[in-house]
């Protein structure tokens, strides 16, 4: 066990500095000056002024002495200052992940709380009328783009029905529901149609038909075998669901205000704020890879049938 | 076996329920309190704007300051943009050089220390120390400070020094309590308590020195980028007033008995530069037909919904040297195919477009979505000037500057404000004169480079009028830009928000007028 | 061929969706960019059956037109990554080496980036519309493809016919074309066909966050961010739109759906 976790370890290596190379290489794709734009706005400035910012933030030195002073950076701690606000960004990003985190958790909860009970009554009851209702409807959300639902929930839950407040706020802890609502909608319905199939399969096993023949009640063999080997599934599937979370999180949190580090990327990239952007890049790729480590080793530790060096992807 | 079934559906059932207990272990707040508390949401507060903060020494955050009753200017616009004293009793000009301005005697800063001359020199040294953009406007040479009085020595003569120190960044603030957690200490009828990127809760300034005392005792103002959730704030009551809700929702609002509205004529205008390096445009029949085919009238009715006025020159009517004083040709779409006719455009191979040399007159617009109505103009423009064979090629994009360096652009559309300062010289200095940092199209005309230079000597409000209509008209005749529209600026609140109203400059908004009944 | 036959109504819906969106300009009752402001923000009535938007323009022959780029651009962006990532993915299995080590490597590094951050980030960079959107996209899925081809490759690269074919001296690239790719098509359609809606959704979600088509382009996604600020009082100018995204989304991922059943039967 120690040494598989030491070898994931290991193997991040190559793939942070990949990211991070990949992050600052992308942001010089653009040939947009970042001083220009910090001053372009309603004054006027002179070209030393410019100039002088150019060389304060280290815009007028060769790609790779970017790069390795930037890297530097990372690993102290410094991921450089905001062209716009000139506040370091890993305090910017860090002050908006806790609202992010928040709204991800939400929306897994009510995911959960969906698609658990829909997955299983599904199964449960295969080909009947409720589960063709169900998966009619787990289709219908995993059709929907998030934008379209949060525009429709907005419609009808906050206009119509004055039920939810539109805005994201920390006084008002039902500000929340709205946006993750948007987010559980389609990972709900792919999880109910995933943890379907998972049931599906176990429910087909032969432990389930000798349990059965002992006389043990279905709600037991359910609660106690199927669900228990469904978790493995369940663990990958909310591993991956963190990257799609992160980036929905950009659209949603836009459209609900929500102050998280979604909001905050769609701004800095509408300001070309450039370390701030490529703090965030970076920043997300590197939770995700985190929690898909996690996940692979829990993963390891729930389902001993998986063999080493399974999880490298 | 169905009723195991049934079991295990209501077991799957539990499930669901447990795990949502399991994660709704938080609890709720509720705050109830009986003070007078104000929430106002905007779109122009945030980080993007460059003015989240209080410190009107930093970029733009001096509109914060001031717009959010934080701090106070020694001069101030009335509401025809002319200047009167606020802060100041009153000025002389001692020489064109030097002007002393002396300062009211009651005035305190919310920290309850006196405004003295002393002050005000150490605030506009940390001024020109510390903004970017001041030194160059003010161009001050030295500072003194006698009681209740500084003197100002410029290095060169700078007739609009006053209107220059009325811009937000010229908000008085105690310098000595510096500033501590984005807050700073300033004269007005608010005072910061707490500061974010997306919010700034203000309460009132107990000690204010005004005759009018502030009512509120506390502000929220909240940065909300998006206009369609300002709407439904506003709708749902989360706010109590909102600016910048987009033109299309501004109908939703129509209810007097329950929200009011109040409007000001801005002089930020709507206005398309001519690219005078593009060969097709240099032919100044072709700049006139094209401004002759751009529906100004339909743009502010329809797509703006009537919030603005078309607009004939870069300032406002309601100013001397505003849109009365000059023309333009109107609106005519057979004059202006008439126009390219004579230029030698005609649709020779019926496909639309106009063409000479086998060439379609085919044009590149570049714009960017920042500001919501650039979009719409860019595509009202597209489909008006096809009706007289004129192919736009618009590039609407926040990316516009890196094609604007480049040269990618016939024409660039932008909005700017013209007269920030009340004075004329700011907006015609930049955009007019050859190779000015604005005159993204390279407009070049001789007679106007030695007006600006006689605009830039002048002295006197009439004087300088009348240099800048000539200067506006002459533009104008060279067809070097088209003003397609003034903003209208609404500020709409909730029935019984009393003292809130939008001001032509855009400066003034939470002023100690403010009271909710 | 029984099983073939639950496929057939989602594969007309499917070909239904991709006629109109080929024959787009021709099946568009109006012109869809032809201003009136005088017709603005009209309700669906008999001339425009789902209104006019704020320009005056008939919302139906937008949303007509707008399914050929929305499509039409999936549709071509998908094939630009399924092409190339199966093509790089299969020469690593074949070839393995060190270009296997180098492209296996830098997939990992894009796989380790949330999908819609990276190509959020990097539409914004490259900038240019929806070409440039959906250059990001296939900047961030290509190695989804490459792993897909590259694994099953590796099932197959010491079948006899291979070895026969390399014994007969065949090139790296005639064994990877006549031999290979044919063989590894079906999983990897499949793949593509599910991936279909999701592409659909992301490119129309770039638009919408302005990242995408550019007006007065009758994309679906940029329709609704344009509209956004009329849900309230022209609903119908957002939910036309809505509507046709998730439509053929639906249709499409339907199908993922029933070919999955049929090609990889559990």
């Amino acid at each position: 066990m120690k040494k598989y976790i030491v070898k994931r370890l290991l193997h991040l290596i190559p793939i942070l500095l990949g990211i991070t190379l990949l992050s600052f290489g992308l942001m010089r794709l653009t040939n947009d000056d970042a001083v220009d734009v910090f001053y372009d706005k309603n004054g006027a400035v002179s070209e030393e002024v410019k100039a002088a910012r150019r060389a304060e933030l280290g815009l007028d030195k060769p790609f790779l002495v970017q790069y390795g002073s930037w890297l530097g950076g990372i690993v102290t701690g410094d991921m450089g200052k905001s062209y716009i606000s000139g506040r370091p960004v890993l305090e910017s990003i860090m002050t908006k992940l806790p609202a992010t985190v928040e709204l991800m958790l939400v929306s897994i909860l009510m995911t959960l709380v969906f698609a658990l009970p829909l997955g299983i009554i599904s199964a449960v009851m295969k080909g009947s009328a409720v589960d063709r209702v169900i998966r009619f409807l787990s289709f219908v959300g995993n059709s929907m783009p998030n934008f379209f639902v949060a525009l429709l929930l907005i419609y009808f839950l906050a206009v119509k029905l004055h039920l939810l407040p539109v805005m994201g706020s920390s006084a008002d802890w039902r500000s929340v529901l709205m946006p993750a609502m948007t987010l559980a909608v389609s990972m709900g319905a792919k999880y109910t149609r995933q943890i379907r199939a998972v049931v599906l399969e176990e429910l087909g096993k032969d432990y389930v038909a000798g349990a059965r023949s002992r006389g043990v009640s279905e709600a037991v063999i359910l609660v106690k075998s199927v669900l228990k080997s469904s978790l493995v599934t369940l663990v990958t599937l909310l591993a991956l669901s963190v990257g799609s979370l992160l980036g929905g999180a950009a659209i949603v949190e836009t459209i609900f205000m929500w102050d998280g580090v979604g909001k905050l990327a769609v701004e800095a990239i509408l300001s070309r704020d450039y370390p701030l952007i490529q703090t965030y890049v970076v920043w997300m790729a590197f939770i995700f890879v985190m929690v898909n480590l996690l996940a692979d080793i829990l993963y390891h530790f729930l389902d001993p049938r998986v063999r080493l060096g399974r999880g490298d992807g | 076996m169905m009723n195991s079934k049934k079991a295990a559906v209501l077991a799957a059932l539990a499930l669901g329920g447990a795990v949502l207990l399991a994660g709704c272990g938080g609890g709720e707040k509720q705050q109830a309190s009986k003070e007078k508390v104000f929430t106002y949401g905007t779109t122009a507060y945030s980080a993007s704007n460059e003015n989240a903060g209080t410190n009107p020494h930093n970029s733009y955050v001096g509109w914060t300051t001031i717009r959010y009753g934080i701090g106070e200017t020694l001069f101030r616009f009335k509401d025809n943009l002319e200047l009167e004293p606020w802060l100041a009793k009153d000025y002389q000009q001692i020489d064109d050089n030097t002007v002393k301005i002396n300062l009211k005697d009651n005035i305190t800063f919310s920290n309850g220390k006196k405004v003295t001359g002393e002050a005000v020199k150490a605030c506009l040294e940390a001024l020109i120390k510390n903004h970017d953009r001041a030194p160059g406007d003010l161009k001050i040479e030295s500072i003194t400070a006698e009681g209740q009085s500084v003197t100002i020595k410029s290095k060169e003569k700078t007739p609009a020094l006053l209107n220059y120190l009325s811009d937000p960044y010229g908000c008085i603030i105690d310098v000595e309590a510096g500033e501590k957690d984005r807050i700073v200490v300033g004269t007005g009828p608010y005072v910061a308590v707490s500061v974010t990127d997306n919010e700034i809760v203000l309460k009132k300034n107990d000690k204010y020195w005004g005759a009018v005392k502030p009512k509120l005792d506390k502000i929220v103002v909240k940065g909300i980028l998006d206009g369609d959730t300002l709407t439904m704030a506003l709708q749902n009551g989360e706010i109590d007033a909102a600016q910048g809700l987009p033109y299309a929702s501004h109908e939703l609002f129509n209810d007097t008995a329950k929200f009011t509205k109040s409007q000001a004529n801005t002089s930020r205008v709507f206005e398309i530069d001519f690219n005078f390096k593009t060969p097709e445009l240099q032919d100044v029949k072709v700049r006139k037909a094209i401004s002759m085919a751009i529906d100004k009238e339909g743009f502010t009715k329809v797509l703006l919904k009537g919030n603005g006025a078309p607009a004939v020159g870069p300032y406002p009517d309601s100013m001397t040297f505003g849109g009365k004083a000059v023309t333009a040709s109107a609106y005519d779409l057979e004059g202006a195919k008439a126009l390219l006719k004579e230029a030698g455009y005609q649709d020779t191979d019926g496909d639309g477009y106009v063409d000479k040399n086998g060439k379609n007159l085919e044009l590149r617009y570049l714009s960017y979505p920042s500001r919501q109505e650039l979009p719409l103009l860019a595509e009202s423009a597209q489909a008006s000037l096809k009706k007289i064979g004129v192919k736009l090629n618009v590039n609407v994009t926040d990316n516009y500057k890196s094609f604007r360096k480049n040269g990618e652009y016939d024409m660039f559309a932008n909005a700017f404000v013209t007269a920030p300062t009340g004075d004329p010289e700011y907006y015609l200095s930049t955009h007019y004169l050859t190779g000015a940092s604005y005159n993204y199209g390279f407009y070049s005309n001789p007679t106007m480079d030695a007006l600006g230079r006689e605009l830039h000597n002048a002295f006197g409000a009439e004087a300088r009028a009348k240099l800048a209509i000539r200067m506006e008209q002459l533009a104008l005749d060279d067809c070097a830009y088209i003003y397609a529209s003034h903003l209208r600026m609404s500020l709409i609140m909730k029935k019984g928000i009393k003292g809130l109203t939008a001001h032509p400059s855009d400066y003034y908004e939470i002023t100690s007028e403010l009271d909710k009944e | 061929m029984g099983r073939y036959r639950g496929l057939f109504p989602y594969a007309l819906a499917a070909g239904l969706i991709i006629l109109l969106a080929v024959f787009a300009p021709y099946l568009a009752p109006m012109d869809p960019y032809a201003q009136d402001l005088s017709l603005a923000l009209r309700p669906p009535d008999s001339v425009n059956l789902l209104g006019t938007d704020r320009y005056g323009r008939d919302v139906l022959s937008r949303v007509i037109v707008g399914s050929q780029i929305t499509i039409c651009s999936s549709l071509l962006l998908l094939v630009a990554t399924t092409v190339f990532g199966s093509v790089v993915g299969a020469l690593c299995g074949l070839r393995g080496g060190r270009l296997d080590t180098i492209v296996m490597r830098l997939s990992d590094v894009f796989l380790a980036f949330p999908e819609m951050v990276f190509a959020i980030a990097a539409a914004s960079v490259i900038g240019g519309g929806i070409a440039g959107a959906a250059m990001a996209l296939i900047l961030i899925s290509w190695p989804k493809y490459a792993r897909l081809a590259r694994g099953l490759v590796l099932t197959i690269r010491s079948m006899p016919y291979l070895e026969a074919a390399r014994m007969s001296g065949s090139s790296d690239r005639e064994i990877l074309f006549d031999h290979v790719l044919g063989n590894i098509a079906g999983p990897i359609l499949v793949t593509a066909a599910l991936n279909l809606g999701t592409i659909i959704m992301e490119l129309a979600g770039l638009s919408f966050l302005g990242l995408g088509a550019m007006p007065p382009a009758a994309e679906w996604g940029a329709m609704m961010s344009n509209g956004r600020s009329m849900i309230q009082t022209a609903p119908w100018v957002i939910l036309a739109p809505g509507m046709a995204i998730f439509v053929s989304v639906a249709v499409f991922n339907m199908l993922g759906d029933k070919l999955r059943d049929v090609f990889d039967p559990k």
